[in-house]
């Protein structure tokens, strides 16, 4: 919470950082230290920094929404990064400016992270016209989907024209994901154990393109082969919401192999999407979603966090289990005793 | 072999049941309530060794017992006669500055007792890159010595007689360039190549797996290598064309046996891909040569090199080879350099000294022996002096050449070379079920396993559950001697190659430079032999770096995925307070700030030890830190980028080739020209005292030297940031 009862807190604030107005100004001039150091404030746990960098976003958020937005996913050590690294430069070579937040899940019990992400990126890493962001996830749940979706934003009005999120496919994030993005990859190997019944239903279900990575050396008949199963998989599938079918391609990120024509489907998915229904219209209900799913957190957090509540939910607790009361019932009055207070 | 776990044996077949039952009550009463099954010492190769061997324990041993030196499986001597016929090879690693102080140094060495020659290069030739490619500024000359074409390599070996002289050249990444520069000096010194004798390293696995001296991928280097065995071993009979290493992975934190495991492997790997490419296991494989590590663990090597002869010849009869030689193990030996100290450093005078006496009783070739101000600078005059005498008394004055295998029938010995075996047999075992070691290193699987260890060690260290005289017992705080260290003049070396490089360029025929460059060009596209195509260039005065690039256009430069550990270190820590002090400082400070405190633990320049950087990353990380690693090889603005992108609180150089004089402060000075001025950076590793005023000066905060604990550092660094935090 911090400094957040301090009234104080944003001048202390404009006094550490410089000005909202100063900062909107830098982001929007592409300065790389202020984009960078304005998405710590996001993803602080301190409120009067997420108020502050909210204050900053919406400074700029006319300046937001030029970006053609990627999302990746796939199991761990699918190639997700070598594929950032080789399409991102790819990208670059046509004249794009790239920017990555990779949401990194490996936090330890002492809530330390090693973000080694970036060490796979190293190329791209280099590129001026690449900017990479490794964030830990953290434990807070929801945290994800505010920090990512900000930093986003923030990323665009940076003049990044294109952003790439990157997150391990192991369930959960992939819905927050496919949420704030234009087009979802999804990335399997061969070899690994994640064929068909692998995979999460869901998860393939949101994906606009499959991409079968490591489709070389050895790997490579068993990587078509994969494919060829997905793609009689997906044709089960009902087309996305834009009327498009999910199609497989292979490729390999290590040899730079199928980038071009991941690409161009790329293209031709938003080509389809501006035809089909707009992407601008999409993003609304984009944020339409963020808001609900913020007021949810919102106040989930606010009812957890009072202290008297949770008394009230213990004691009730006890009423439920000895079948005194229904859940239903005692959920009726905890919630309501919150919005009397 | 299975072993009784109790001492006490079923079948008493030697010492009689009475005996060992009379020694086992007066030892129980000296041990004074404490449980005489439970006195043993559980090595870091989980062998578990006990207080007392008898005869019992050589049971089973026959195949081990029956041995001659000279004979399969050769457990007792690659030769009949061993020392009592031919000392060892004194043979001290070294280079520094240019080919001309390098060069002076050689002949002194020579003339006060020194018997063979091995060459350390600098980084810059190591990664293929001249003296004057802006990528390696700070490397030039620093860790090595700077070698850029044939005239270097010929003012290197001057007054050298080459077909007397046996050479080693650690080289592995500009391998071609390197080997043919040597050739061609040799050739206008008029020796012919066949007369050549000495050593090539030329052993690629490893350095993908703790070296970190490669530059081209797996598949192409491992073509290289190939290509090396197959020229030598028809033009150069006296060459060893590869020497298979082990000595850079205990140096890097293996086990003993991981060491010794990983490096048989890698020989049968490259073993196959000679035959692959077409070779007779009888031509080459006599030409195989090897490289271990000598650490504190006196016994324990005793039985390593012991075993390493009887597990190679077993293995390499897979291969049928008729000449016995082709199963006899040849190996050159260096004492542990990491077992060397900046603390208290005359100590290290006598570590070296138990080193190599294990190193000679396991029956070594060959034997370098390191400098007491190892953990401080590259050797000083003074300090090869003594190194090289602690090897001439050893041989001239303690008789120790005189009885060949000595240790030789020791029960402790014996047994100890059993579980030696059967220890690491298992773990070759488990990389040939991978698929050989090209997949296991390629999978970062071995790296990873001796990261591991390392953790473990370091957690030991810290815990002062292994004990370092002078690191972390017997600590002596008021000891204050000057000690006068080796420094080189990086940016004369610089302008003393550019100028020499310039010379060359204008004098050569560059149509000819020209086309020995694209005919290797072409046969690294196609399948000629690159090691003669790389000798036609040398000899028309290419550069290394040059020769370099253009396989590097064909082959590309290799990028390491650094995969990292956690948790090995935070476990061993449960109780320990100094690492939960960190621990509370961290949690309070993410209380304050929002998040967890920040690191990138970076590494600059061509600088490839990585096991400092590691160790404090996953520390770190187990203490509560985010931490972000940086790629090897980078260059300061490139650590500056991540850093400003990434908004660390905090940049951790560890510098352990002496780059960071000049590749420091140009990282604060980049951090300071994109707004990072605020960012803080400390640096870990070897830096001489005389470096650390120049540091603090350009903005260093903390400097944290060798034996540092973990969690001395990270308290100090989370207390400079929560003091920094708070009065911002
Ligand atoms: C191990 C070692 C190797 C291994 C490296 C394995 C690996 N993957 O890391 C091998 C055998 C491969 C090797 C090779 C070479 N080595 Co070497 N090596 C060493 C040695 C013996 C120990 C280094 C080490 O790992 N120690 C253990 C770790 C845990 O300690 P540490 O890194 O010092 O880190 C501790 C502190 O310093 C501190 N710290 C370090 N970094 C950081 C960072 C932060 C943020 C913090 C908070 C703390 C911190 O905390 C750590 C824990 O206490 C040193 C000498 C010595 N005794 O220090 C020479 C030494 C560094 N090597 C040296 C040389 C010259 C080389 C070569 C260049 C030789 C050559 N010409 O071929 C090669 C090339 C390697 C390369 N690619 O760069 C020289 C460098 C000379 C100089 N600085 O002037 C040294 C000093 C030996 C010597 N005196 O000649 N080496
Ligand atoms: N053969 C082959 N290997 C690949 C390819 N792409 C990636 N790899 C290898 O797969 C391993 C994992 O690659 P990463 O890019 O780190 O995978 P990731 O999905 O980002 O992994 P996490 O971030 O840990 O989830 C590395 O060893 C890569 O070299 C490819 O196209 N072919
Ligand atoms: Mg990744």
């Amino acid at each position: 919470m911090g400094n957040f009862r301090n009234r104080n807190f944003l001048h202390n604030l404009e006094k550490e950082y410089g000005s909202i107005k100063e900062l909107s100004n830098k982001i929007v001039s592409g300065d790389i230290r202020t984009l960078s150091r304005c998405i710590t404030l996001s993803e602080s746990s301190r409120e009067d920094h997420q108020f502050f960098s909210r204050k900053v976003l919406e400074k700029v958020l006319p300046m937001t929404g030029n970006s053609l937005r990627i999302g990746i996913s796939g199991p761990p050590g699918v190639g997700k990064s070598t594929f950032i690294e080789t399409f991102g430069t790819f990208l670059i070579e046509k004249g794009r400016r790239i920017a990555v937040l990779a949401v990194d899940p490996s936090s330890s019990k002492s809530g330390g992270s090693i973000l080694g992400d970036k060490t796979r990126m190293e190329r791209l890493a280099q590129s001026e016209n690449a900017f990479i962001r490794p964030s830990p996830a953290g434990k807070t749940l929801g945290g994800v989907s505010r920090h990512t979706r900000e930093a986003l934003l923030l990323c665009e009005a940076s003049g990044y024209d294109t952003i790439i999120v990157e997150t391990v496919g192991v369930g959960q994030s992939e819905a927050t994901v496919s949420n704030m993005i234009d087009i979802f990859l999804l990335l399997i190997s061969p070899g690994s154990g994640d064929e068909l019944q692998g995979i999460k239903r869901g998860i393939v279900e949101l994906a606009d393109l499959i991409i079968v990575n490591k489709a070389d050396g050895s790997l490579k008949s068993e990587a078509e082969n994969i494919a060829r199963e997905y793609n009689s998989a997906v044709k089960l599938l009902r087309p996305t919401i834009n009327n498009w079918n999910t199609r497989v391609v292979t490729c390999s990120a290590l040899e730079n192999i199928g980038i071009e024509e991941i690409w161009s489907i790329t293209e031709e998915y938003i080509q389809n999407f501006d035809n089909e229904k707009n992407i601008s219209s999409h993003r609304k209900e984009q944020f339409q979603k963020w808001l609900r799913e913020e007021i949810t957190q919102n106040l989930n957090k606010q009812i957890y966090s009072e202290k008297k509540i949770n008394d009230l939910i213990e004691l009730y607790e006890e009423k439920v289990l000895i079948g005194e009361v229904l859940p239903s019932a005692a959920a009726y009055e905890i919630v309501k005793k919150f919005l009397k207070k | 072999m299975v072993r009784n776990s109790s001492i006490e044996r079923k079948i008493m077949s030697g010492i009689s049941k009475k005996l060992f039952e009379e020694w086992r009550e007066i030892a129980q009463k000296e041990l004074k309530g404490k449980d005489l099954e439970n006195h043993f010492w559980i090595t870091p190769e989980e062998i578990r060794v006990k207080p007392l061997y008898t005869k019992d324990d050589l049971n089973g041993l026959n195949d081990q017992l029956e041995n001659l030196p000279g004979l399969d499986p050769f457990l007792r001597g690659p030769r009949a006669t061993m020392y009592t016929n031919k000392p060892w090879t004194i043979r001290q690693y070294a280079g520094f500055s240019t080919a001309e102080e390098s060069n002076e140094f050689y002949k002194q060495c020579l003339e006060n007792g020194q018997t063979g020659l091995s060459v350390a290069f600098d980084l810059a030739t190591h990664r293929g890159y001249d003296s004057d490619h802006p990528r390696v500024s700070g490397d030039v000359g620093k860790a090595g010595v700077a070698i850029d074409t044939v005239e270097d390599m010929k003012i290197l070996f001057n007054k050298i007689p080459l077909d007397k002289m046996s050479v080693s050249m650690t080289m592995n990444g500009a391998v071609l360039p390197v080997l043919a520069g040597y050739i061609v000096a040799a050739e206008e010194q008029g020796v012919s190549k066949e007369y050549l004798s000495g050593t090539i390293q030329n052993d690629i696995l490893k350095e993908f797996m703790v070296r970190n001296t490669y530059i081209y991928p797996p598949k192409e280097s491992m073509r290289i290598v190939s290509d090396i065995i197959s020229f030598t071993s028809k033009n150069m009979p006296l060459y060893n064309s590869i020497s298979i290493s082990g000595y850079h992975m205990q140096e890097a934190g293996s086990t003993l046996t991981q060491e010794l495991a990983y490096t048989l492997a890698d020989g049968i790997e490259y073993v196959r891909a000679a035959l692959d490419a077409g070779l007779k296991v009888d031509d080459f494989a006599p030409r195989l040569s090897f490289f271990f590590c000598t650490g504190m663990n006196f016994f324990m090597e005793v039985a390593k090199l012991r075993a390493a002869r009887f597990i190679w010849a077993k293995l390499m009869k897979q291969f049928n080879p008729s000449d016995p030689r082709s199963l006899s193990l040849r190996t050159h030996c260096q004492t542990s350099g990491v077992s060397l100290t900046s603390q208290d450093p005359h100590n290290n005078i006598i570590r070296t000294a138990y080193e190599a006496f294990a190193a000679v009783l396991g029956g070594t070739q060959s034997l370098h022996t390191n400098a007491f101000d190892e953990a401080l600078a590259l050797p000083s005059e003074l300090s090869s002096r003594i190194a090289r005498n602690t090897q001439l008394i050893l041989l001239e004055e303690t008789g120790v050449k005189e009885v060949i295998d000595p240790l030789a029938g020791s029960y402790y010995v014996e047994n100890l070379t059993k579980e030696f075996i059967d220890k690491t047999l298992l773990l070759i075992q488990e990389v040939e079920q991978m698929g050989g070691m090209t997949v296991a290193v390629s999978e970062g699987f071995t790296k990873f396993k001796i990261e591991e260890s390392a953790a473990k060690r370091q957690a030991r260290v810290d815990k002062n559950e292994e004990v370092i005289v002078g690191v972390n017992k017997y600590i002596n705080e008021n000891l204050n001697e000057e000690i006068d260290l080796l420094v080189v003049d990086n940016k004369k070396v610089i302008s003393k190659q550019i100028q020499k490089l310039k010379k060359i360029k204008s004098e050569r025929d560059n149509n000819q430079v020209n086309l020995a460059i694209e005919n290797l060009k072409k046969g690294a596209e196609s399948n000629y032999n690159l090691l003669s195509l790389s000798i036609e260039a040398i000899r028309a005065r290419a550069t290394i770096g040059e020769i370099s690039k253009v396989l590097e256009d064909v082959f590309s430069r290799h990028k390491a995925i650094s995969k990292s550990i956690t948790g090995v270190y935070g476990s061993a820590f449960s109780e320990d307070t100094s690492f939960n002090e960190a621990q509370k400082k961290v949690t309070n400070f993410a209380k304050k700030e929002g998040r967890q405190p920040r690191i990138l633990v970076a590494k600059l320049g061509q600088d490839g030890h990585d096991r400092g950087a590691k160790i404090i990353a996953t520390a770190f990380a187990d203490i509560g830190f985010d931490v972000d690693i940086g790629p090897l090889f980078a260059t300061p603005e490139e650590t500056s980028k991540q850093a400003l992108e990434n908004d660390v609180h905090v940049v951790g150089i560890s510098s352990q080739a002496a780059g960071h004089k000049t590749l420091v402060p140009e990282l604060i000075e980049s951090l300071k020209e994109n707004g990072g001025e605020k960012i803080m950076v400390v640096v870990g590793g070897i830096v001489p005292p005389g470096d650390i005023e120049d540091l603090k000066k350009a903005g260093v905060s903390a400097i944290f030297g060798p034996g540092t604990p973990i969690t001395d550092s990270a308290n100090q660094v989370i207390d400079m940031l929560l003091k920094k935090n708070l009065s911002s």
